[in-house]
């Protein structure tokens, strides 16, 4: 079947409807919540296998869309975007599944719908080829997401929340403006238009260089606060500290993803100059939110807190790897968006799991937990060491390619790889001290009598960790079957963004 | 005769109306005369699109093209929904339903008047007409205060501008010895560069239809009166009289003074900014619900200002008008429309605070408020973010960058508004003791009906925008 991907789109819509009409019945609604996104995880992982270690784009689906405006729906996948998909499907799965156990309470249909619809925004992300239909999924994730955290998120729950939409719908209104600049700008001499990547790629020739400079700030801008990166990642300790478990989970796992991706997709092919010109800002910002990541993420004393600004580090290193504009770092960059994803999902769900039973958050006010709950430490431990990027687990690869391809890349302006692979390496270090010392004061040490007699990791739980555990062993163990579904697509992509016929006018 | 069959049709409905009213007795009247206006609407937009030859009629007065037919089919829509919210509030306020659906019918042919004009009387005619029923529709809780304030001042300020108006079409007379629009644009395109006169004629009139339009800064009736009317009335105030004061400037400005482009075009763009700006910034400091839809309506005015300001860019330009246009009919109305459901005695539009829990008091309610804001604020996949799609596109092919960035940035600060309604509804629970809700069979229904249209427009826009795109092409000859 040839309609795989429109099926990923429709399967979550579906899912709204019989919500509807069971819109009193909170116990069906779980279940059909758990329905639809667990059968959209299997059509995910069926289109894996119909995918072909190839570049170029697969499983393409076209449909005449608003023909007046040259717009069509276009959809495909390639090595990019095929494995964020599934972990897309995976996390969203986890999370429905996560939150149906009683972590949420209140208006459950609700809940349910507005992650079904969530999941649309986010898996169509990942599969638009036309920038009108992007930017379409791009903005359908906003409003759930607005309503999870706006909801059913802790006490400054609304501060943060509006703080989470006016930041990333500044982006995004601004990529809009560049979106149509860029419509406007792939009229051929016979004025038709179009916003579909292929074509765009074999017309962007005609983007002059002043145009290319100031659109890809305008996209550069959306993702960079999507992302996000330093400066504009205000927003996100405050959305992570207030959203629900489930909403955290999605957040850190996908939402992010899509910032990166759109880097990936959209900025280096077609915009070669924009790039060149924004290079030497967008390497030194992610060299800083590496660091500044790290030593922020080390005083926190609010442990999902940590977490948050630990995701900021690690978005660093997919922006670095993105920008240093060769394989490894490309292929270091897409490994660590799914590896940030897995990991940092499961760090979310163990705060979110430890916090429904001790009821604390503050660093401060746990210890000793590992006393208690086995289980519990021996998951926990592992998704900690992967996230410091411990060689065999998953994070070690993805940052480990980041780092080789920056002390291997002649262009990293302004000071050269071998000047920025170093600062970048010492953020993995800060990685180990403030995770290891988080690790320590949370679970080892005098345990509290209050805690003694909370339960370990229920069956439920367990259910919701043990995928993950398993990605984040298996990535570390055997990276290459995924690298070499990566690297065609990646290397096609390398080739777009540094044409040696653009570099002659970028250095002009 | 048959080229404003759908004219004569809305005006013996208001007629038949008046004299139904008359004949029935009070309880069945208010029963009957929803029916009527809207079975009665209904045939006039069957009649919009009979086929009539394009061209003009009347000896040049009236002009029969797609234009024409995309208005009339808009204010008709405008009016059918508007009369149908009505009904449980008339009750209640004990205002006079046979005046009230006759307003809106009066009102309403003389908005599609002004889209069939071809001729500054024509025009002129049709402005009144429309505007006249208003002030009326205004004051119409004859006991309130505050609609009398409303009125008044709207009948001031209205007649002011109408003056304006009428001394910048008597300079254009002056100029071009013509009153209708296809002479002007002759005569004008000759003369070459603009004289003094000329900028004169030109500044009345901009004056003029700015303050039809509510465009900063000659827009500060339009809070008080938005706020003081009844809000069914003030749903139709914002949306159809607005349309309809740019159905005038495309048909003046493109239309009639299309060769001095050059001389308005930049002035335009600046009002635009500054309205948009303006009536942002002004909202956002609202408590009152219907007092910010009121300013955040002027700072639609310049989102669609922007894209008349962009007439450069060709057809597109004055399709992106019509398109925003309709796409702002349907919202705005919509959006005010939901303020029914606090509209109890003794308050004065909805406070923020009043909204509180109302997504869990009426679920279906508040779904279509949300849907509503989240369209005027631009979201996807509402008609509201075609609407900004269609109306950046010519404001930047006319080179127009920095308004481009302007009308982004303002989206922004509309989102934090709007989406404040929504935090208010959704995520604060109710007080204690709260004043009930109003709910009607009729507002609920048309409420559904017309969020849906937002959504499912917003995704399938392409025969709306390919209307509007055939709508606009007579108008650039």
């Amino acid at each position: 079947m040839t309609n795989v991907l429109s099926l990923l789109v429709v399967i979550p819509l579906a899912g709204l409807v019989p919500l509807f009409f069971f819109r009193r019945d909170e116990r069906a609604a779980k279940q059909v919540a758990i329905t639809a996104t667990f059968v959209e995880l299997l059509v995910s992982l069926w289109m894996v296998t119909q995918f072909r270690a190839e570049a170029g784009f697969q499983l393409v689906e076209r449909l005449e869309w608003l023909p007046s405006l040259g717009i069509s729906y276009l959809v495909g996948v390639d090595g990019i975007s095929v494995f964020l998909v599934p972990m897309t499907t995976l996390l969203t799965f986890i999370a429905v599944l996560y939150s149906s156990g009683g972590a949420i309470k209140t208006r459950i249909v609700e809940y349910m719908a507005a992650f079904l619809l969530l999941e649309v925004g986010m898996v169509g992300v990942f599969l638009a080829l036309d920038l009108f239909l992007f930017y379409i999924f791009f903005e359908l994730m906003l409003v759930p997401m607005y309503l999870i955290i706006g909801i059913w998120g802790g006490p400054r729950r609304i501060y943060a929340t509006l703080k989470f939409v006016i930041f990333t719908l500044a982006g995004s209104l601004l990529m809009l403006v560049g979106i149509v600049a860029v419509y406007l700008e792939s009229a051929d001499p016979s004025g038709s238009r179009t916003l579909s990547l292929p074509e765009l790629i074999e017309v962007r020739t005609r983007f002059p260089a002043d145009f290319q400079f100031w659109v890809f700030l305008a996209f550069a801008l959306a993702f960079a606060i999507k992302m996000p990166m330093v400066p504009f990642h205000t927003w996100l300790p405050d959305a992570h500290v207030e959203a629900p478990t489930a909403g955290s989970i999605v957040l850190a796992g996908v939402l992010l993803k899509a910032g990166g991706y759109g880097f990936l997709r959209f900025g280096l092919p077609l915009f070669p100059i924009g790039v060149q010109a924004w290079l030497p800002v967008l390497i030194v910002l992610s060299v800083i939110a590496i660091l500044y990541g790290a030593i922020v993420s080390a005083v926190q004393k609010d442990l999902k807190k940590l977490v948050a600004y630990s995701s900021v580090a690690h978005m660093g290193f997919v922006t670095l790897g993105i920008f240093v504009l060769n394989l490894q770092g490309g292929v270091g960059a897409v490994l660590q968006m799914l590896n940030h994803g897995f990991v940092t999902g499961a760090l979310f769900l163990f705060v979110g799991i430890q916090y429904e039973k001790t009821h604390r958050r503050m660093i401060a006010d746990l210890g000793g937990l590992a006393n208690i709950w086995p289980v519990f430490t021996m998951y926990f431990g592992v998704f900690m060491l992967a996230s410091l990027g411990l060689p065999g687990l998953n994070g070690f690869v993805g940052e480990f390619l980041v780092l080789l391809g920056t002390f291997g890349s002649s262009l990293a302006p302004p000071l050269g790889g071998l000047f920025w692979g170093p600062l970048a390496a010492i953020g993995v270090i800060l990685a180990a001290v403030y995770l290891l010392w988080m690790f320590q004061r949370v679970m080892y040490g005098p345990v509290r009598e209050a805690y003694r007699m909370l339960p370990d990791l229920s069956r439920l739980e367990v259910a919701c960790a043990l995928p993950l555990l398993v990605l984040t062993v298996l990535l570390g163990v055997f990276p290459q079957p995924f690298i070499a579904y990566i690297e065609p697509s990646l290397d096609q992509l390398i080739r777009l963004a540094t044409d040696p016929s653009f570099m002659v006018v970028a250095s002009k | 005769m048959a080229t404003v069959y759908p004219e004569i049709t809305v005006t013996a409905v208001a007629m038949i109306v008046l004299v139904a009213d008359a004949l029935l007795d009070r309880r069945r009247a208010a029963l009957a005369l929803p029916i009527i206006t809207i079975a009665g609407l209904i045939v006039a937009l069957a009649a919009v699109f009979a086929v009539v030859p394009p061209g003009q009629y009347f000896r040049g007065f009236v002009t029969i093209d797609a234009f024409t037919s995309f208005f009339r089919a808009v204010f008709i829509v405008l009016a059918i929904f508007a009369a149908a919210v009505s009904p449980p509030y008339l009750a209640r306020r004990g205002v006079p339903a046979g005046e009230y659906y006759a307003i809106i019918c009066f009102s309403t042919v003389g908005a599609m008047t002004i889209a069939l004009s071809a001729d500054l009387i024509t025009l002129f005619i049709g402005l009144e007409t429309m505007t006249i029923p208003i002030y009326v529709l205004a004051g119409i809780q004859r006991t309130d205060r505050f609609a009398n304030e409303a009125a008044i001042k709207y009948f001031l300020l209205g007649a002011f501008s109408s003056a304006l108006l009428l001394y910048g079409f008597a300079w254009l007379y002056g100029v071009t010895k013509a009153t209708d629009f296809v002479t002007i644009a002759t005569v004008l395109a000759t003369q070459g560069i603009a004289n003094g006169p000329t900028i004169v004629a030109l500044a009345l009139i901009t004056v003029g239809l700015g303050f039809k339009a509510a465009v900063v800064p000659f827009h500060q009736w339009t809070p008080d009166a938005y706020d003081g009317a009844p809000t069914p009335a003030t749903a139709f105030m914002s949306v159809g009289p607005k349309a309809a004061a740019f159905a005038a400037i495309l048909r003046v400005l493109i239309g009639a003074l299309g060769p001095l482009y050059v001389d308005w075009s930049a002035v335009l763009a600046i009002l635009a900014a500054v309205t948009m700006t303006g009536g942002n910034i002004v909202a956002l400091a609202q408590t009152n619900t219907k007092r910010m839809l009121a300013y955040s309506s002027i700072a639609h005015t310049g989102y669609i200002l922007a894209a008349v300001a962009a007439a450069k860019a060709g057809p597109s330009a004055s399709a992106a008008v019509l398109f925003y246009v309709f796409a702002y009919g349907l919202m705005n109305l919509g959006a005010f429309a939901c303020l029914l459901y606090f509209d109890l005695e003794g308050t004065r539009g909805a406070s923020l605070d009043e909204l509180n829990g109302f997504g869990r008091r009426e679920p279906l309610g508040a779904l279509a408020f949300a849907i509503f804001l989240i369209s005027l604020t631009g979201i996807p996949p509402t008609i509201g973010f075609v609407a900004k799609f269609v109306v950046i596109q010519p404001v930047l092919d006319a080179g127009l960058a920095w308004l481009a960035v302007v009308i982004a940035l303002n989206a922004v600060l509309a989102a934090f508004y709007y989406l404040r309604v929504v935090v208010h509804m959704y995520m604060y629970d109710a007080e204690e003791k709260v004043p009930g809700l109003v709910t009607g069979r009729t507002l609920s229904v048309s409420l559904g009906v017309a969020s849906f249209a937002v959504v499912i427009l917003g995704i399938l826009p392409n025969s709306i925008y390919q209307w509007a795109l055939a709508a606009a092409t007579p108008l650039v000859r």
